[in-house]
């Protein structure tokens, strides 16, 4: 399979925060890479280096071999990468309708209308919010939404921050089974962020484990959650 | 006394008083964070205190001590009416020309020659200043403590301006208004009064700096100003010390603007505007590098003498550049001063001499140092590692 | 005494404060997108009367055409929207690149305001007028074609300036909701991160904003220019008050906000401080015997006070008072009598 993403020891953070140091990554094509760690271990920053909102001091970041560590965020989006960022993944103050609108932004008219009908088909419930205000939708339906806008873009790589948090038992499962179907039916490659760190390693093919801005782990998902020392101490997953 | 090549008597007082401006200026925006963008008002009570207040003052005492002397002067000046007070007198030294010339020769030997009053008003006008100083500091930290600092820049550039150009600027009967009015001066050689008096004023009010500065509370100020959570974890001593350093920091400003005016012997509102006492120290510290006492004193000479050996020679460089020497004088030195600040700004974010503590301390670390305990680490990047 | 105003001081109040509502809708536009207090936002409306200076001495001298008022505001406009592209691109975006902090950033707008003032003084004391022998100070008042209301001659500009407000506010409200470029500065406005991740061009976006909110000051200043008793840069000073006490009214949350803010703050130092003075010295100076000086010259005591009061009961300006249900609880009380 060959690799979608991959980071090459990169040394990234926010102004003079140094926050994530000498990362490797890398996600194969049609997998789905999980991403855990302890609270402010730095796995969203993580996520906002590969989309170029962090500054990056030093490392490559590639996307199917080609080198983006210094293309901005647009144009990153523009080559495929969609991300939906833990808080804030949808515009509250536009409705749903413009919410779409703009996610197809600076694609062409007739291409556009297309591809919302296509996500429409996708996620029905939002032909009904068309032109409410996004605000009003319910914590579940927002990510559904956000999902929505980012397949509109047709991305090959899709990172999820938390899109399960917040959420209750019904809505979360709603949204895990939408993104293994995005791999099953779609064929996307994802990288999946997620505090419930057992209910993603059960689903996820491999897995990185992020400790104080570092790699703790890589390998295959379920060894880590078979793993009962890092398990204990990093993920509260019982043994 | 001092006149060799740019340097004279009232460069030096200017010097000084910029000192003890900038310093005050340091105090609010580089350690407690306050960007205090109307610093000209603060500077302009002093002056006030010396015009507005001192000679109503003096003619009062005038009036008390020699009545017929006082009506005397109020007959020179026309202001001989039924009814006719002390009050008058200001108004008469509000006028221009004459009018204020007589009142001045009348109200200055009377200063001057009596021992008591002099000192009498000296007291009363100092308290004044800092009496002054002290309510408008203490309305700029009630906006201090509940505003953002965004909206407290807006305000407090506001609420100057509309104090010094609307308030002072447009009301004679207050001092003069647009006319300007003359000055109280002190002593036979006021020049040499305003010298040593700014002197003083400076070196205390480095070493109150330093003090607040290198004292524990002073490093927590600065934790503060650079980090919210820290604000709130410390949020009712900071209150307390933000409110003491707005209130110092007004009351040193003042004092140098009392200084100042008496080397000029007179004042009006408008030289007192944002571009001269707001602006500059803004520059001064900026170039010095804020929060470093040492750097603000440093950044205000260095500033000053460029400017000075400009305006020195205004002449040769206006032919230089075709253009009148008033408007070299005027117009270029504050565009020069506008590009160095940018540029200061764009290669040292920090100033020339930069801070040295360091942006993240523990606060565990702080929390001890602002109850006193010892031996602090400073420039810890530890809250990061223990996430 | 008569305690209101006469048509022709209405009029120019009405076009100060539409003026002033420009300047603020355009000073809380970049508040919005790049969170920069833009301390040099009135001398930039200061570039457009300079223009409209320079276009009635060189091509309108005498001739009283009314193409003077398309022309003035959009060459105006366009001089000061490219000034403030530059003064964002050129300048303080690379000084937040470099990690200024919003502080750094006000004293950077305070300089190109230092800097903008002396170059604009200095172009007026040392361009020669062809027609108008001295341009510092001049007074174009009289460049203006005539027009009559209620039989009363006035002057034109105060009857275009509102009209331009409300066009160029209603042509920017459809730009945001009707254009896909327009939704993008929104969503940027909420979201820059998230815009981008939708393959915004933020700093795209951030720079339309700087020229929007230069073509907004310039057009104001241009039409602004028949107002002054002599065009003089140095004017902006006080005006910057104003047009802070206007967005900070408004909220400097929403632009449209920020238009009526300014309105508002404009009227009210105008026609609000005129009435006052008129009851003071009708009411007040005969029967408490309090001194009979004119108020009028005090008029920015008034904006001040009114940023004051909305900083003190509702911080988030007008923008962040829920109209809703203060609608639904006047509707109840009428119901209810
Ligand atoms: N904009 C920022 N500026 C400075 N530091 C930041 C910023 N955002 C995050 N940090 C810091 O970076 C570190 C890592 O944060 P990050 O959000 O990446 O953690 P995380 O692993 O996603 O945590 P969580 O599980 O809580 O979402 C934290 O110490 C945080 O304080
Ligand atoms: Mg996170």
């Amino acid at each position: 399979m060959s690799v979608v993403v991959k980071a090459e020891k990169v040394n990234a953070g926010y102004g003079r925060f140094h926050i994530i140091f000498d990362v490797d990554v890398e996600a194969r094509r049609g997998e789905i890479l999980v991403i855990v760690g302890p609270n402010g271990s730095g796995k969203s920053t993580l996520l906002k280096t590969i989309f170029g909102l962090t500054r990056i001091y030093s490392g490559r970041i590639l996307f199917e071999e080609r080198d983006i560590t210094r293309e901005p965020p647009h144009v990153r989006a523009k080559l495929g990468i969609a991300y939906l960022p833990q808080t804030g993944n949808i515009f509250t103050e536009l409705s749903v309708k413009e919410n779409l609108k703009m996610a197809c932004y600076g694609l062409e008219a007739s291409v556009a209308e297309e591809r919302v009908r296509e996500v429409l088909e996708f996620f029905p419930f939002l032909w009904y919010k068309l032109s409410s205000k996004a605000k009003t939708l319910s914590g579940g339906q927002r990510q559904l939404l956000a999902m929505a806008m980012a397949l509109i873009r047709r991305p090959k790589l899709l990172m999820f921050d938390e899109p399960t948090a917040g959420l209750a038992p019904k809505a979360a499962k709603e949204v895990v089974e939408k993104i293994l179907w995005l791999r099953e039916e779609l064929g996307k490659t994802i990288i999946w962020v997620e505090q419930n760190a057992r209910l993603a390693l059960e689903k996820g093919d491999n897995a990185i484990l992020m400790v104080s801005g570092r790699v703790a782990y890589r390998g295959p998902a379920r060894e880590l959650l078979a793993d009962r020392e890092l398990g204990r101490k990093y993920l509260g997953v019982k043994g | 006394m001092v006149n060799w090549w740019i340097f004279s008597d009232s460069f030096l007082i200017t010097i000084l008083a910029y000192i003890v401006v900038s310093i005050s200026l340091n105090l609010e925006a580089g350690f407690t964070g306050v960007p205090n963008f109307g610093k000209h008002l603060f500077v302009f009570l002093g002056a006030f205190a010396a015009q507005g207040i001192g000679v109503r003052i003096a003619a009062w005492l005038y009036q008390v001590v020699n009545p017929e002397a006082a009506s005397q002067a109020l007959k020179e000046v026309g202001r001989l009416v039924p009814g006719a007070h002390w009050s008058s007198i200001v108004e008469a030294a509000a006028d221009t020309g004459a009018n204020r010339i007589i009142v001045n020769s009348y109200l200055k030997p009377f200063v001057v020659e009596n021992l008591a009053v002099e000192i009498a008003l000296l007291f009363i006008v100092l308290g004044v200043t800092i009496l002054l100083a002290m309510i408008f500091g203490l309305l700029a930290s009630y906006a201090a403590l509940r505003l953002r600092e965004e909206y407290l820049a807006i305000l407090l550039l506001s609420f100057s301006e509309l104090m010094v150009m609307v308030v002072f600027y447009q009301t004679e009967s207050l001092n003069g208004g647009n006319k300007g009015l003359w000055a109280i001066t002190f002593t036979h050689n006021p020049i040499r009064f305003a010298l040593i008096g700014s002197a003083v004023l400076a070196v205390l009010a480095f070493i109150y700096a330093e003090r607040l500065a290198n004292s524990p509370m002073g490093r927590a100020m600065r934790a503060v100003r650079d980090d919210e959570i820290a604000a709130s974890v410390f949020g009712r001593d900071i209150a307390s010390i933000r409110l003491k350093a707005i209130i110092a920091a007004s009351v040193l400003a003042a004092l140098a603007g009392f200084f100042y005016t008496q080397n000029n012997a007179s004042a009006t509102a408008i030289t007192f505007n944002r571009v001269i006492w707001t602006f500059l120290p803004w520059a001064m510290i900026i170039l010095g590098g804020m929060a470093n006492n040492k750097g603000a004193v440093i950044g205000t000479i260095v500033f000053l003498i460029g400017k000075r050996i400009f305006e020195y020679y205004q002449e040769p460089i206006g032919k230089l550049l075709h253009i009148q020497a008033e408007l070299v004088g005027s117009m270029l030195p504050n565009i020069l001063i506008g590009i160095l600040i940018l540029l200061v700004l764009y290669l040292r974010p920090q100033g020339i001499i930069p801070e040295h503590m360091s942006k993240t301390i523990e606060f565990s670390k702080l929390a001890e140092e602002v109850v006193g305990k010892e031996n602090a680490r400073e420039g810890s990047s530890a809250q990061r590692e223990e996430d | 005494m008569a305690i209101l105003p006469g048509i022709t001081y209405t009029l120019s109040s009405l076009a100060y404060a539409a003026a002033i509502g420009l300047l603020s809708m355009g000073l809380t536009l970049t508040y919005l997108t790049t969170r920069i207090p833009n301390f040099a936002h009135a001398t930039i409306g200061m570039i457009g009367s300079i223009v409209m200076l320079l276009l009635i001495d060189r091509v309108f001298y005498g001739s009283q055409s009314w193409l003077i008022y398309l022309l003035g505001p959009l060459a105006g406009g366009v001089a000061a929207a490219a000034f403030s592209v530059l003064m964002y691109r050129a300048i303080l975006k690379p000084l937040a690149d470099r990690g200024n902090s919003i502080i750094g950033l006000m004293i950077a707008t305070l300089a190109v305001d230092i800097i903008l003032l002396n170059i604009l003084t200095l172009i007026l004391n040392v361009v020669p007028g062809e027609n108008i022998p001295k341009l510092i100070g001049a007074n174009i008042i009289g460049f203006q074609p005539k027009i009559r209301v209620a039989g009363v001659v006035v002057d034109s500009y105060t009857i275009i300036l509102p009209v331009a407000a409300l066009v160029l506010a209603t042509v920017f409200h459809l730009f945001l909701t009707r254009t896909s470029f327009g939704v993008a500065m929104r969503a940027t406005i909420e979201n820059p991160d998230l815009a981008s991740a939708m393959g915004v061009n933020v700093n795209l976006v951030y720079m339309v904003s700087w020229a929007f909110s230069g073509f907004l000051a310039g057009a104001a200043g241009a039409l602004m220019a028949f107002a002054f008793k002599g065009v003089d840069p140095a004017v902006s000073a006080l005006v910057i008050v104003t047009v802070f006490a206007g967005s900070i009214v408004g909220g400097l949350t929403s632009i449209y906000w920020g238009l009526i803010g300014g309105v508002l703050v404009g009227l009210a130092e105008k026609l609000g401080t005129t009435i006052i003075n008129n009851m003071y010295r009708a009411f007040l100076v005969p029967s408490l015997g309090l001194p009979n000086i004119s108020l009028v010259n005090y008029e920015k005591v008034m904006s001040l006070g009114l940023v004051i009061i909305v900083l003190l009961y509702a911080p988030q300006g007008l923008a962040g008072v829920d109209w809703e249900s203060i609608l639904r609880r006047i509707k109840r009380a009428r119901g209810g009598e």
